[in-house]
């Protein structure tokens, strides 16, 4: 752990976080640290509760105990008002898009910007255009979102998610069900976002080879812990059996294949060996 | 933006149509459009006894209205109803001793103040009075009076048992009133079925005042007026005998329905009609309505 | 979760939906002063509650008045009355169907795409994303709703009123030959503005678009965020609105009248 590293360097730091939903610990004595800057992946298998950290950090959901000190605020004390401040400076990408029925691409990205100021018309058409052309998607303004592919419906989320531009962007799943010129593309905004405006990206994926691209930094997640860190190139390497499962795509290991069952034999009423 | 703009005047129009509404149902469906008709003036009338006068009953001359009864109130010290009418200012020459009376429209409608118009040569001035008045006057007295049915007998302390049967005692119950010659003479003590024989059992509690009633009178089911209540009607016949306690009244009529008497009301009538004038048409109107 | 689910019986069920429906309702409440900034979708909903409801509610206001006329003529008729058949139409309507007529519709054709929507927005994470987008979705989204459905009530009813003693008077007037003017004076002597528009149309309708709309936003808001779940939680938004009109009826007869 880098709990040494001066708080400077670390945008988001989690200190013992619990949760238990539904009887089950989803996070038992969690600790992280998100450095500013930089473009981290949150990996784990399946159920680990990658999205719901992400909700964590947002204050969408609160933990049983522990912090969550997002630049220096902890989230799970803080008030609405102080919160709603803190969540005008992250950008968060959903899975599905969560673009608003209701409005045009134009006016989903013009949302944040119409709720939080009272910019004139002429400023929030060029921000609302600038966002979209970073996105590559300047002409499908008038576009419903039901017009969207779901390509273009992410991109069009994300365009809305960095129209404030924030110091944060969570990307939940960013790279589910995108053909690989999409996942490129992407993929390249996602660098693009980091390098020429500093901001600090945390995504949450499977796709070991895309986050390979991207990511500076790597936390694997399994059993409410973190199991292991580090760099994409070395992570593997660390010789633990959870990295040797999960990044060798093995069946067998500590993540177990079957979800916890009475006896196979007895369900196929067979009678068991030895009665 | 144009779009919000289409919104914006749409539901403009909506909340304008709905007001609009509101404002035809209450002003053009509903007493307003009768009460807001400019000034009034007001004029007191007392009366004895108002019924079911209510505030804001109308007042008419003539049967067309004029004004409305503003409040109504007890005469302090007096057992006298005070009845304020406000009356609009068009209708200013009242004379003076012009009669206010409490009527009621129709059978079972509501009551309201009708004014005849006196003779004098002075109109009645913004709070003055009224001074002749005729009061409302009960249903049941008027039935009554044309029914010449009375109260029950109020003395049961007294009194001897006879019963009668009848085949059919319509809403005759316990507690309804016994009458000879139109007065009360008794009350009904029970009504009991008579599965066995198929009829009702009556038992009459007749005032021991009224004993010299022949045993041989006749217990008819009569009926107060169109709609009123039931009562036993004894009719004397003509034996030396007199009934005693514990009697039974052998000559019974049993309650009449309503429909049968008016059913026979129209046959005979149209019966009669036909037979003495066989020029009526056959589209008489006589049982239209 | 879901095995609790079926083992609650159904009494504590619906006392717990209505219980959490009044916790909703409080949040609603303290979430008005804030969507006040957000008048303008109060406006748009207003358009989509209100006046896209507006056909069915004037075609139904219509028949229903005409189908009154036409069977209170035919009973009336046998006591020589038929002259106050228009305001036995007009009384019926202000006190006891404009209300609970246009209520039921207005449930079934407002507060049903109420849930559907607010649910799909559950169900797409569109609720989250304003979330995060620091935009208090009870403000945003529940809380217009709400007052859509509260001021879009009483104009309906009072558009469906009068198209019923329009549709009335067509049959009465000038279909089965009432005089006009009998027709005009006999309402206007009998109904009270008071009494029968007042606490009839006004209070009712609003009280009943108050229930309504609180029904199909908690409905939608609560609605599991599954396909089948908002379909559920559309079909109970009309059979609870109904029962809890057809009970607030008699409730607020009983101390209105």
């Amino acid at each position: 752990m880098n709990a040494a590293a001066p708080p400077d360097d670390t945008l988001i730091r989690i200190r013992g976080l619990t949760t238990v939903l539904n009887g089950k610990k989803v996070f038992d004595a969690l600790d992280l640290d998100i450095p500013r800057g930089k473009v981290t992946a949150i990996m784990g298998p399946s159920g680990t509760g990658k999205t719901t950290l992400l909700k964590h950090i947002t204050g969408q959901m609160h933990g049983d105990a522990g912090q969550i000190l997002v630049d220096g605020q902890n989230v799970p004390e803080l008030s609405r008002e102080a919160l709603y401040a803190l969540r005008e400076k992250i950008g968060y990408l959903f899975q599905n898009s969560a673009l608003l029925t209701d409005f045009d691409v134009f006016e989903n990205v013009a949302f944040p910007l119409r709720q939080h100021t009272k910019l004139p018309e002429v400023l929030i058409r060029n921000l609302v255009l600038t966002k979209l052309q970073a996105v590559g998607l300047r002409g499908a303004a008038g576009l419903m979102p039901s017009e969207l592919s779901g390509g273009m419906a992410r991109r069009v989320a994300l365009a809305r998610a960095i129209v404030f531009d924030p110091m944060l962007i969570l990307y939940d799943e960013p790279f589910v069900g995108l053909d690989p010129i999409a996942l490129n593309q992407v993929l390249k905004l996602i660098r693009t976002l980091n390098e020429t405006l500093g901001i600090t990206s945390v995504l949450v994926a499977h796709e070991l080879d895309a986050i390979k691209q991207v990511a500076d930094h790597i936390f694997l997640i399994a059993n409410g812990k973190v199991v292991a860190q580090g760099d994409p190139r070395t992570i593997a390497d660390d010789g633990s059996p959870w990295t040797r499962q999960f990044f060798g795509g093995e069946a067998d290991g500590p993540v177990p294949f079957q979800y916890p069952a009475g006896d196979y034999a007895e369900a196929l009423g067979f009678p068991r060996r030895g009665a | 933006m144009s779009q919000r703009k289409s919104y914006a005047v749409g539901t403009g129009l909506f909340i304008v149509l709905g007001f609009a509404a509101l404002a035809y149902l209450a002003t053009q469906t509903s007493s307003v459009a009768n009460r807001q008709q400019g000034a009034s003036y007001t004029v007191d009338a007392q009366f004895e006894n108002i019924g079911q006068l209510k505030e804001r009953a109308p007042v008419k001359i003539a049967g067309v209205r004029v004004g409305q009864v503003q409040a109504i109130a007890l005469e302090p010290g007096k057992s006298v109803a005070d009845v304020k009418l406000a009356i609009d200012k068009r209708y200013a020459d009242i004379p003076a001793d012009s009669v206010a009376t409490i009527f009621t429209s129709g059978l079972l409608g509501d009551q309201y103040v009708g004014i005849e118009y006196g003779h004098s040569k002075d109109h009645v001035a913004d709070g003055g009075k009224l001074a002749l008045t005729r009061s409302s006057e009960p249903l049941e007295e008027m039935l009554g009076k044309f029914f010449g049915a009375g109260g029950a007998a109020d003395n049961i302390g007294g009194s001897y048992m006879v019963t009668a049967r009848f085949s059919n005692v319509g809403s005759l119950s316990a507690g309804s009133p016994v009458k000879m010659a139109g007065v009360p003479i008794g009350q009904v003590l029970s009504v009991q079925a008579e599965p066995a024989k198929l009829d009702a059992l009556v038992t009459l509690a007749i005032d021991n005042r009224y004993n010299q009633i022949p045993d041989d009178s006749a217990a008819a089911v009569f009926t107060s007026g169109l709609i009123g209540s039931q009562y036993v009607a004894i009719q004397p016949g003509g034996s030396p005998d007199m009934l005693k306690n514990g009697d039974e009244m052998i000559l019974t009529q049993s309650a009449m329905q309503l429909e049968d008497l008016i059913g026979k009301f129209l046959v005979n009538g149209s019966g009669s009609s036909d037979g003495k004038q066989g020029a009526n048409p056959p589209t008489s109107p006589a049982g239209k309505h | 979760m879901n095995a609790r689910i079926e083992r609650d019986n159904i009494v504590t069920q619906a006392l717990g939906q209505i219980g959490n429906c009044g916790v909703f309702l409080l949040q609603i409440l303290a979430a008005i002063p804030r969507s006040l900034r957000y008048g303008r979708e109060t406006v748009r909903q207003l358009w989509f509650v209100g006046a896209m409801s507006l056909i069915i509610i004037m075609t139904c206001g219509l028949f229903v008045g005409m189908v009154l006329e036409l069977q209170l003529y035919h009973v009336l008729s046998m006591f020589g009355s038929t002259s106050m058949s228009g305001t036995v139409v007009a009384i019926a309507t202000y006190r006891e169907l404009g209300p609970v007529v246009t209520a039921l519709l207005f449930a079934g054709r407002a507060g049903t795409a109420i849930t559907a929507e607010i649910g799909l927005m559950r169900a797409t994470d569109q609720i989250s994303a304003m979330e995060l987008m620091a935009v208090d979705p009870l403000a945003y989204v529940a809380a217009p709703r709400f007052l859509a459905g509260l001021v879009a009530m009483p104009l309906l009813c009072c558009v469906f009123c009068a198209l019923a003693v329009f549709g009335g008077h067509l049959v009465g007037v000038s279909w089965l030959g009432i005089d006009n003017g009998t027709f005009w004076s006999n309402m206007t002597a009998t109904v009270d503005v008071w009494q029968d528009i007042v606490s009839g149309v006004v209070w009712k309708s609003l009280a009943f678009g108050a229930v309504v709309a609180l029904i199909a936003v908690f409905q939608g808001y609560t609605a599991p965020p599954t396909s089948e779940g908002v379909a559920y939680a559309t079909t109970r938004t009309v059979v609870a609105s109904s029962i809890a009109i057809l009970a607030l009826d008699f409730v607020l007869t009983a101390f209105l009248m």
